[in-house]
């Protein structure tokens, strides 16, 4: 597209050619664009990556939380002598003996974020099922588990509000806003106008929130499971009420986040309590019950869209009026009208929004916040709108292609999503497509087709990174920043080894520690795009430093030489005239000088705030094909093929096990994936992983996922772009779509249940 | 009133009602007391602090916690310590070490098979009994075998990629 700023290779020579130190053309070796095995595999593999519950100490006694078994009301007594008495048990806290916890302030900048500011046990309120109002601590997690449960926790009770109906409990916002919508909508012939609802998801990761505080009388050290070790040390210092120089966060490994574990929990804060009050190291793990209650989730959603069009299938207004439930004391959004104002071309659109308060405890950012429910609205309403226009739904969506974000009025800095669907429907065989319902078959079974559009934001955190040049020859890099999974560790390895030309065995990466250089969240898909700038700066500022070194020492081989003669090529220290392999290793001139090592830090600003010059975003689409079996309601998720428009790929190994599992998270939110709040006492009935059913190996349907791979320079000097989230945006709508082809029933609410699919054809 | 502590260096917790159990970890001998309500996974992780098998749910529904007891895999989170006595007890410490890797853990390096990691250990101690088992060839048939292994980063195909790639080879 004309309005793209993409960066044009054969115009202009990639970044990590440094063309302006390299007088003498040659090719450099580079990690970046490979499939490479992770640097931190044979930890994983081998058991001894050590996560937080890992963590043993001598003297550490087991802390497990009393949860509230109302979800509306007050504590009117808490009875804990007999607890108390209970072989190897510390103490039992509440509210009138745990000492003071703190509120966080109000931040808006995910600095010191949290989405649960008030702290636990602050008052004697019951607000949501399992909201903490005790703590049994003793030697043993047996012994902890068996005081917890004998704590007699007396309730005034209230009937609490968990409905699945959402009304708006709060002004309802205007989000976007272009033309007149409502006018194109009532005098338009082709219309459509439904409502959708996405049931609350639970992230379920598989290692179970956790904290093991060490406290030595003056600091904290804090064994966290989080994305964001910097932010968790900012919100516990509010908390706990302790100096910055008082806290440590250190996240070495965590078994994943998916947004649950972008901000601490209460849980957090009862460990590092406990710890303080007892002067021991205490360990706590959220059981998978109370993760149902107490360590966030997604919202449930109700969308309202409405949709008009030209009999040329021409879009004449969007309307996107959606509500989230969120619980009584925080304001959480799901941002599901985040993509609305920029993915299609129409002069009349209005997003709204408004929240819904639930006796339910606080949501969080899950995978895709906004965007991932919000699309399954809106791209099932597309799928609609194209059958009642007759029009094949990849077709329509090509004719509604914008030339510019009219959201911001903008233009795009790179968005290739036709040539994703071009791509994707090549690779899918769509000509093939019979968009009569149920007329494909293929061994006795029922075929259904069906597509939908993803987009993501892409953006950058602030963040600051040291890189160090030992003598040895190699490497080290670190940033307080965090590998939940997606491979930040060998992600780094490789941005560290092509911009010396050294291979990433040498790198050392070090992470997930606060003592470190502040680096990013890991969390909307930012991270990767966050970290190279400041990379880049801190690797130049060390080849700097080594340069000044090689010529000023009379020891060195370049001694007396200027410095803007030579270069750092291959790992190698030459003269720009001359090829890198005339020059000598790094390493070799350090020794000369008797350096033992060259630091160099760099920092790079976050790009959420500033005012924007383009739009910048990430896009995709899926293809679904799934099978059903009318006789026996039988319906599985044969293939997918998806096509993901995020810029240069760093690491194609990692990048496609990141779209290939948020398929199967996608496949999970659309079939399966549901909490249900018993509607008389508001308790999560499903809290467990047998009931709230997650996709196993079994469900995985054949996979192709292919990347645009078309770099824009906008964020990064390589043009990546975040692939934690997008994959995810668009899989459900595009499944539900096919399921529609397959079975005739169009189902608006997820997740789609058999029972549905043996009603009446709609 | 103060306490020892509740996992000590040695592995021996100071517990009330502790009971005797002699348990075999990867070849070697554990002699111990454990309170007679301690998982299997729990004593493993807890009192003997060999931490690389991991807890999901604590209910036998996710498979994070599975090792391979007497040659048969099992959730160690639904099993207690004390019925252990004599069993030989395997867990991912023991297919193989970051300089020594199992084919299974190689294998799972080569086709990233994972991504945060923390169901590995399970999804590897499953993948190692299934090598012994009456398995079929198929991708499906691995599929099937290894569907009591939640794997929320869904890492699926890379799992089963990774096992087929150790059978083949094996």
């Amino acid at each position: 597209m004309s309005d793209n700023k993409d960066s044009n290779p054969k115009q202009k020579p990639p970044a990590n050619q440094q063309p302006a130190q390299t007088a003498v053309l040659e090719p450099k070796k580079t990690s970046v664009g490979h499939a490479t095995r992770r640097i931190d595999g044979p930890l994983k593999v081998t058991g001894k990556a050590v996560y937080t519950s890992d963590h043993n100490f001598p003297g550490m006694v087991y802390a497990v939380p009393v949860g509230a078994t109302i979800a509306n009301g007050k504590v009117t007594k808490i009875e804990t002598a007999e607890a108390e008495k209970m072989p190897g048990v510390h103490a039992i806290y509440h509210r009138t003996n745990i000492g003071q916890l703190f509120r966080v302030a109000p931040d808006a900048t995910f600095t010191a974020y949290t989405d649960e500011p008030r702290p636990p046990l602050e008052d004697d309120t019951v607000r949501y099922y399992g909201q903490y109002v005790a703590l049994a601590v003793a030697d043993t997690f047996e012994q902890a588990k068996a005081a917890a449960d004998a704590v007699k926790v007396t309730y005034q009770e209230e009937k609490p509000n968990v409905s699945t109906k959402l009304t708006s409990d709060t002004k309802e916002t205007v989000e976007s806003h272009r033309g007149d919508p409502q006018k194109a909508f009532d005098s338009a012939s082709i219309k459509l106008d439904e409502t959708y609802t996405t049931q609350t998801q639970t992230h379920n990761v598989i290692e179970l929130h956790a904290t093991v505080a060490v406290f030595d009388g003056t600091k904290f050290t804090m064994y966290e499971t989080t994305q964001g070790v910097v932010n968790h040390k900012n919100v516990l210092v509010q908390v706990l009420g302790v100096d910055p120089e008082n806290l440590q966060v250190i996240s070495k490994f965590l078994g994943s986040g998916f947004g649950s574990k972008i901000t601490p929990w209460s849980h957090c804060a009862l460990a590092g309590a406990a710890a303080r009050n007892l002067n021991r190291p205490v360990k706590l793990v959220v059981s998978r019950k109370m993760s149902f209650q107490t360590v966030g989730h997604r919202p449930r959603t109700q969308q309202r869209v409405r949709l008009s069009a030209q009999p040329d299938g021409k879009l004449t207004s969007i309307q996107h009026d959606y509500l989230n439930s969120t619980s009584i004391l925080d304001d959480y959004k799901e941002n599901c009208g985040e993509c609305t104002s920029y993915l299609y071309s129409t002069p009349n659109l209005k997003v709204t929004t408004a929240l819904s308060r639930r006796n339910i405890g606080t949501p969080t950012s899950m995978r895709g916040p906004g965007a991932v429910p919000g699309l399954f609205a809106t791209e099932s309403a597309m799928d609609e709108l194209a059958i009642k226009l007759k029009m094949d739904p990849v077709k329509f969506r090509i004719i509604n292609e914008p030339t510019i974000d009219e959201g911001l009025n903008l233009p795009f800095a790179s968005r290739h999503l036709i040539g994703c669907y071009k791509q994707g429907a090549d690779l899918f065989g769509w000509d093939q497509r019979d968009p009569r319902i149920g007329s494909m078959k293929r061994d006795g079974l029922t075929l259904g087709w069906g597509t939908a559009g993803a987009s993501w934001i892409a953006e950058r955190f602030p963040a600051e990174v040291a890189v160090q040049l030992n003598n040895d020859g190699t490497v080290r890099v670190s940033s307080a920043t965090q590998d939940i999974g997606t491979g930040t560790y060998t992600i780094f390895a490789q941005v560290v080894g092509d911009k010396l030309g050294i291979p990433i065995e040498k790198v050392e990466v070090v992470l997930g520690d606060t003592s470190l250089p502040a680096g990013p969240l890991s969390g909307g898909s930012m991270g990767i795009a966050s970290i190279i700038p400041a990379t880049s700066k801190a690797i130049e500022k060390a080849i700097d430093t080594l340069l000044t070194a090689a010529v000023k020492s009379p020891l060195s081989k370049y001694s007396g030489a200027r410095k803007q003669e030579l270069a750092l090529t291959n790992g190698n220290v030459h003269k720009k005239d001359q090829l890198s392999k005339d020059g000598v290793p790094f390493e070799v001139i350090m020794k000369e000088v008797n350096l033992n090592k060259i630091s160099g830090r760099g920092s790079s600003p976050g790009t959420f705030f500033g005012k924007k010059q383009s739009s910048v975003h990430s896009y995709g689409c899926h293809f679904v094909e799934v099978t059903w079996q009318e006789e026996i309601a039988r319906l599985r998720v044969s293939r997918v093929v998806t096509v993901i428009d995020a810029g240069k790929i760093i690491n194609p190994k990692t990048g496609r096990n990141q779209i290939e599992g948020a398929i199967v998270m996608g496949l999970g939110m659309a079939l399966f994936e549901g909490t249900e709040y018993e509607p008389t006492r508001g308790a999560p009935i499903n809290s467990n992983l047998a009931d709230y059913i997650l996709p196993v190996n079994a469900d995985t349907p054949k996979m192709d996922v292919h990347f645009l791979e078309v770099p824009n320079t906008e964020l990064n000097e390589y043009g990546a772009r975040g692939i934690g989230e997008i994959g995810l945006a668009g899989l459900a709508p595009a499944l539900a779509n096919a399921v529609h082809h397959a079975t005739g029933i169009r189902v608006r609410n997820l997740p789609i249940r058999i029972e549905e699919l043996l009603g009446e054809k709609s | 009133m103060v306490h020892e502590a509740a996992v000590g260096a040695n592995g021996k917790p100071r517990i009330a009602a502790g009971m005797p159990v002699t348990l075999k970890i990867n070849k070697r001998q554990y002699s111990i007391e454990v309170d007679p309500r301690t998982s299997l996974l729990d004593c493993i992780r807890e009192n003997l602090a060999i931490t690389g098998t991991k807890k999901g749910c604590d209910h036998g529904q996710c498979g994070a916690c599975t090792v391979i007891v007497n040659g048969r895999r099992i959730n160690s989170c639904l099993s207690l310590a004390l019925m252990h006595e004599g069993d030989e007890v395997t867990t991912v410490e023991g297919l193989g070490d970051p300089d020594h890797m199992h084919p299974l853990q190689e294998a799972f390096v080569e086709c990233d098979a994972y991504q945060c990691g923390y169901c590995t250990s399970g999804q590897l101690m499953s993948a190692a009994a299934l090598l012994t088992e009456t398995c079929g060839h198929s991708d499906e048939d691995v599929r099937e075998a290894m569907s009591g292994n939640i794997c929320r980063c869904g890492a699926y195909a890379n799992i089963v990629s990774a096992i087929q790639q150790a059978r083949s080879k094996s």
